[in-house]
C-alpha cells in the first residue's frame, strides 16, 4: 500500500503541473473543496468552520472532503492530483507534505500572505511557519503548533505516593519515576531483573508508554546535544552513531529492554497506549495534544500534563498541520480567502474549541479558548512554554517513507532487544537510499 | 451427490470447526456493541456487557450517518450484483462457444488482469471518470460490474459451463436456438450453485468496497457503508462500542446474503 501511495505521489509530478488560473475580475467565491482528515468530532469542527466562513463571506461555496486518516487523505489527494482534479485546499502535517511540495503540487502563498489584510506572518508562531517553507517561500499556513509532552495519571501517582512529574525535570528523574510507578497487581514496585531465575513479576501498571518511532526519540537526541541527521536542510543520513545521539537512543530503548517500564509489544497489541492510560494501567504517556479530547471524554480519569524530561537543554519536537493550496486549484483566490478566515482568530477559535490543537495563532493560543481553566489539562500552558524549544524533523520528500522504515527497525530494537550497533547499521542500510532519493526544501 | 460425499459426521465436524473459528469473534462483536461508550475498553473480553446499552447504535447512526450510507450501499449493491452476475455468466458462456485460440487468448488476458492490483488502475480510472463528469456519483462504484466485477468470476462461470456436456449445446444449435437463448434458457439453469456463489462473492466485494468510494465520492450524502464505518473507526478507543455497533450493522446483510446463497449452493 505504501509503495502504491508513493507511486501515486510520483504520478502527481507529471500531471500536477497542469494549472488553470482564475481570470481576474469579480471576487472569487469558489466553489472550493477542502480535504481534511480526522475523527467525526474534528470533521464536525471543520464543518462548523466552513459554516462560519460562509456567514462571514456570503456567497462563498466550500465543500468539505472527508478522510478518516492521514493515509486515506494521502491516497485521495495523490489520486485526485494525478487525475487532474485536485481539491483546492488540503490540511496536512509537515512531515508528509514534502512529497507534494517537491513535485510543485502545492501553490506558494508567500505573496498572498504579504498582501493579506486579514492575517500577517508575525501573528503566528515562527516554529510552525518555518516548517512549511519550501524553496525559500511560505507554502502553507500552519493551523497548530503541538508538541510531545508527558500526560500523567494523577490518581495513580497519589495512590502510590510518588511525586508527580514537574516541569524542567531530567531524564534520570523521569526514569526513576517510571520505575517507581511500574507496579504488579498487588501494587508492589516491579523492578526488571530483580527476581531470581524466573521472569520478573508481571506489571499491572507500567510507568510510561511511548511508541518506538523516530519522532518520539528525536527530542531526546536534541536535548542530549546530539543531531538527528547530518544536515538539517539537506540530510543524507541519520547520525545515531554520534555519541550523544546514540546515548539518547540507547536510553530510549532501555525503557523496555533494561528497565521494563513500558508495556511489551503483545500488551500494546491487546490494548493500545491510550486505552491503557484511560484504564489506569499506564502512569505516564508521551503524546502530543492530539489525545486531549479522548482523555477529557474518559469518565473518572484524573490527569494532567507535564513537560518532556530533558538531558541538557530543553528540546521539543514540532507537531503541526497546515492548510495548503494545490497548484492545480482553479479557485486559488477563493482558497486563500478561506485560509485567511481559518487562520484568523475567529477561525482558530472554532478549531481550538475541539481541544485537539494548540493554536498556531499566538493571540488565540493565549486566550481562554485554549487555556480554558475549567477543562483538563490544568497545565495546558506546557505546550506554549515548549514552543521556543521546538524543532522540526526534516521535511524532505521521502521523509514519510523514512519514518515507516524507522518504525520497523525501532520496533525490533525495543521488542527483540537487537544489539545497538546492529540497529544503527540497519538504520543506515535502510534509510540512506531513501535520503538519497529525497528532495530537500 | 453432495450429501453422499460430504454428509454425515465429516460434514458435522467441518461445520463445528467453522463455527468454532467464526462464531466467537462475531459474539464479541455483538456483545461489544452493547457496552457503554465513554468507558475505557476492557483488557479481557467481556461477553456480557454491564451495563448493557444500545447507545452505541444510536450514536453510530447519528455520528456515522449509517442510515444514509446503508441506503447508498444497498443501491450500489442492488444494481452492481445482478449486473456483474449477468455479465460474468455471459462472458463465461461466450468462452465456451469461441474457438480454442481465442479462448486461450482471453483466459490468458483474464489471468494477467487478475494480477494487476486494483490500486494501480486508480489514477487512470479517476482521470476517465473525471473526464466523463462521473466522479461524485455511484457510477464509478457500479462500473466494475460492467466487466463482471472480476476476471475470476468470468473464469468460474466458464469452468461451470464447460462442465455441461458439449452434446447439449450441439442439440440446442440443431434446434435453431440462438446462443443468447442457449445461455439463458439452457446453460444458466444448470449452474445455479455457481450463480449463487458468484452473486454472494460479488455482493461482499461491492458491500465492502472501500477504495473506490474513498477516491471517487466527495459528498458525505453519497458515502457508502465502508466509508461511514471508517469514520467511526477514527473515534477514540473509549468509544469502541459505537464502532462495533456500526460493524454489526454492516456485517448483518453479508451474513444474510451468505446464508441464502449457501442454501442454494448445497441444493
Amino acid at each position: 500500500m505504501k509503495r502504491v501511495l508513493a507511486a501515486l505521489a510520483a504520478i502527481t509530478v507529471m500531471v500536477g503541473g497542469c494549472t488553470k488560473q482564475q481570470p481576474a475580475g469579480q471576487p472569487d467565491l469558489g466553489p472550493i473543496q477542502l480535504l481534511a482528515s480526522g475523527s467525526p468530532d474534528e470533521l464536525g469542527a471543520f464543518r462548523a468552520l466552513i459554516e462560519a466562513y460562509k456567514k462571514a463571506k456570503p456567497g462563498a461555496d466550500v465543500q468539505l472532503l472527508e478522510a478518516s486518516s492521514a493515509k486515506d487523505l494521502t491516497t485521495k489527494l495523490s489520486t485526485s492530483i494525478a487525475g487532474g482534479a485536485p481539491p483546492d485546499v488540503f490540511l496536512m502535517n509537515y512531515r508528509l507534505y514534502g512529497q507534494f511540495a517537491s513535485k510543485k503540487a502545492v501553490e506558494p502563498i508567500e505573496d498572498r500572505l504579504k498582501a493579506s489584510k486579514v492575517i500577517k506572518a508575525s501573528d503566528f508562531y515562527q516554529q510552525a511557519m518555518s516548517a512549511f517553507r519550501w524553496g525559500g517561500k511560505q507554502l502553507c499556513m500552519p493551523q497548530n503548533v503541538s508538541s510531545l509532552q508527558v500526560y500523567y495519571n494523577k490518581a495513580l501517582f497519589a495512590k502510590y505516593g510518588v511525586a508527580e512529574p514537574k516541569d524542567g525535570w531530567t531524564w534520570n528523574e523521569f526514569l526513576t519515576t517510571a520505575q517507581a510507578m511500574t507496579r504488579d497487581a498487588a501494587g508492589h514496585p516491579v523492578r526488571a531483573g530483580e527476581s531470581e531465575g524466573g521472569p520478573a513479576a508481571k506489571a499491572a501498571v507500567h510507568g510510561v508508554g511511548t511508541e518506538p518511532v523516530v519522532i518520539r526519540v528525536a527530542p531526546f537526541v536534541w536535548s542530549n546535544g546530539g543531531k538527528l541527521v547530518d544536515n538539517d536542510q539537506k540530510p543524507t543520513r541519520f547520525t545515531f552513531d554520534d555519541k550523544a545521539s546514540l546515548e539518547a537512543l540507547r536510553n530510549f530503548i532501555d525503557l523496555r529492554i533494561a528497565y521494563g517500564v513500558t508495556p511489551t509489544d503483545d500488551e500494546i497489541k491487546a490494548a493500545d497506549l491510550v486505552s491503557r492510560f484511560t484504564k489506569g494501567q499506564l502512569a505516564m504517556l508521551l503524546d502530543s495534544r492530539r489525545i486531549t479530547p479522548t482523555l477529557r471524554a474518559a469518565k473518572d480519569l484524573n490527569w494532567d500534563v507535564a513537560s518532556l524530561p530533558r538531558y541538557g537543554n530543553p528540546a521539543g519536537i514540532l507537531h503541526s498541520d497546515a492548510y495548503c493550496i494545490t497548484s492545480g486549484s482553479k479557485h486559488k483566490d477563493a482558497a486563500w480567502s478561506f485560509i485567511e478566515y481559518a487562520m484568523s482568530p475567529d477561525g482558530q477559535k472554532i478549531i481550538a474549541a475541539t481541544g485537539r490543537t494548540v493554536p498556531s495563532h499566538i493571540e488565540t493560543s493565549k486566550s481562554e479558548v485554549y487555556l480554558d481553566p475549567t477543562k483538563a489539562p490544568k497545565n495546558a500552558k506546557v505546550w506554549l512554554d515548549a514552543v521556543p524549544t521546538l524543532r522540526p524533523v526534516p521535511t524532505i520528500s521521502t521523509w514519510a517513507e523514512i519514518e515507516d522504515a524507522m518504525e520497523g527497525i525501532l520496533e525490533n530494537a525495543v521488542n527483540r532487544g537487537d544489539k545497538l550497533d546492529g540497529v544503527v547499521a540497519e538504520i543506515d542500510k535502510q534509510t540512506k537510499p531513501m535520503f538519497a532519493r529525497g528532495l530537500a526544501p | 451427490m453432495l450429501r453422499g460425499r460430504f454428509g454425515g459426521p465429516a460434514r458435522s465436524l467441518g461445520a463445528f470447526f467453522v463455527v468454532l473459528v467464526f462464531v466467537p469473534p462475531l459474539l464479541l462483536l455483538v456483545s461489544g456493541s452493547f457496552h457503554e461508550p465513554g468507558r475505557p475498553p476492557s483488557l479481557t473480553p467481556q461477553l456480557i456487557p454491564r451495563p448493557a446499552t444500545a447507545i452505541g447504535y444510536e450514536l453510530a447512526f447519528e455520528w456515522g450517518g449509517l442510515l444514509r450510507a446503508t441506503l447508498n450501499s444497498l443501491i450500489v449493491a442492488l444494481i452492481a450484483v445482478p449486473l456483474s452476475v449477468l455479465v460474468a455468466s455471459a462472458a463465461g458462456f461466450a468462452l465456451t462457444q469461441v474457438s480454442r485460440r481465442v479462448r486461450i487468448l482471453v483466459i490468458g488476458a483474464s489471468v494477467a488482469a487478475l494480477m494487476v492490483p486494483a490500486t494501480a488502475l486508480l489514477v487512470p480510472r479517476f482521470a476517465m471518470f473525471r473526464w466523463t463528469g462521473l466522479t461524485n456519483t455511484f457510477v464509478p462504484l457500479i462500473s466494475p460490474a460492467l466487466i463482471g466485477m472480476s476476471p475470476l468470476y468470468v473464469l468460474a462461470f466458464y469452468l461451470a459451463f464447460r462442465a455441461i456436456p458439449r452434446d447439449l449445446y450441439d442439440a440446442c444449435l440443431i434446434e435453431d436456438l440462438t446462443p443468447a437463448r442457449i445461455w439463458w434458457r439452457v446453460a444458466m439453469p444448470q449452474v445455479k450453485p455457481v450463480t449463487s456463489a458468484i452473486a454472494a462473492l460479488a455482493f461482499v466485494t461491492t458491500w465492502s468496497n472501500f477504495l473506490d468510494p474513498l477516491v471517487f465520492v466527495y459528498d458525505r450524502d453519497l458515502f457508502t457503508l465502508p466509508l461511514a464505518l471508517r469514520s467511526l473507526a477514527a473515534l477514540d478507543p473509549t468509544d469502541f462500542p459505537i464502532f462495533l455497533a456500526g460493524a454489526v450493522f454492516a456485517t448483518l446483510p453479508a451474513v444474510v446474503v451468505y446464508s441464502i446463497a449457501q442454501r442454494r449452493f448445497l441444493r
